[in-house]
């Protein structure tokens, strides 16, 4: 089963305050953990919603907006996605992560193929998903 | 560079809006796009929030509270992450979605390792290059 740890945006992030080098050489030490659990799919960082822009869909129009956007906690700062057995295991590694007081992550399941059937997708559709999937999002391994 | 184009709803759309076969053959032909070009790197539709967490971090111990997290006014539904020359073809793409529900998208650079190259170990930074080469090493 795969999961998205979404890490919410704070003041800091969005001011592009950066992490303590002491901060980094944690954050690396976690992810060299998911990567030797065999867990870890991916893992980024955001830059400031300052360099990010919004596009909003209404009836076939589309508008864009530059940020910065208000709300931080709203916001993302980065993630991980990880291959685990269950949201359990997903969320007890979110509870592991190195992260300040006052931080919060969200987690949240990625869909499988699987979770759709042929009277939702085309079966043309489900397979050249399913045949990317295969492909792309293997856990990565030391 | 890395965009990351996020899919964001207020916590009542998942009750509102349930996509049509229609849609989702129409997402897959914009997926199909995105490969074509060469640009797409990694996308993802998440779970309602109703399988989901939240973990908060401060005093002794972690807490974590279950979904749904219906009074969210932006809840990340999906993303797509993809390799472009700036932030304006990342806009470009984004525009192209079809979506016609009154959804956002909300498009961010990804962080690079030049962004940490000033309190990162050398070693690290090294460590930091191969993993990034390897997570979407393989796309398209």
């Amino acid at each position: 089963m795969r999961f998205m740890i979404i890490v919410k945006a704070n003041a800091d992030s969005e001011a592009g305050v950066m992490p303590s080098p002491d901060a980094m050489v944690e954050m690396g030490k976690f992810n060299e953990e998911l990567i030797k659990a065999g867990v870890m799919l991916g893992g980024e960082g955001l830059a400031a919603s300052s360099q990010g822009a919004k596009v909003r869909f209404q009836g076939g129009k589309t508008t864009v907006v530059d940020g910065p956007f208000a709300e931080a906690k709203e916001l993302i700062a980065g993630f991980w996605l990880l291959d685990v057995k269950d949201k359990a295991e997903a969320v007890a590694w979110a509870r592991k992560a190195p992260m300040g007081d006052g931080a919060e992550l969200e987690v949240r399941r990625a869909h499988d193929v699987s979770d759709f059937t042929e009277d939702e997708v085309s079966t043309e559709t489900l397979r050249k998903e399913r045949e990317w999937r295969d492909a792309n999002q293997k856990p990565m391994r030391n | 560079m890395r965009a990351m184009m996020i899919v964001k709803y207020d916590g009542g759309f998942e009750q509102r809006v349930k996509p049509s076969r229609e849609a989702f053959a129409v997402m897959g032909k914009y997926n199909q796009s995105l490969r074509d070009a060469g640009v797409l790197l990694a996308l993802d539709g998440l779970a309602p929030s109703s399988e989901g967490a939240r973990v908060t971090f401060g005093g002794s111990k972690p807490t974590v509270k279950d979904g749904p997290f219906t009074e969210s006014t932006e809840l990340v539904g999906g993303f797509w992450i993809i390799q472009v020359r700036n932030m304006d073809e990342a806009i470009e793409w984004a525009k192209r979605i079809p979506f016609m529900n009154g959804e956002s998208v909300e498009i961010r650079r990804l962080a690079e390792v030049a962004d940490f190259a000033d309190r990162m170990e050398p070693d690290h930074l090294e460590r930091r290059k191969a993993l990034e080469t390897e997570m979407y090493g393989k796309s398209n």
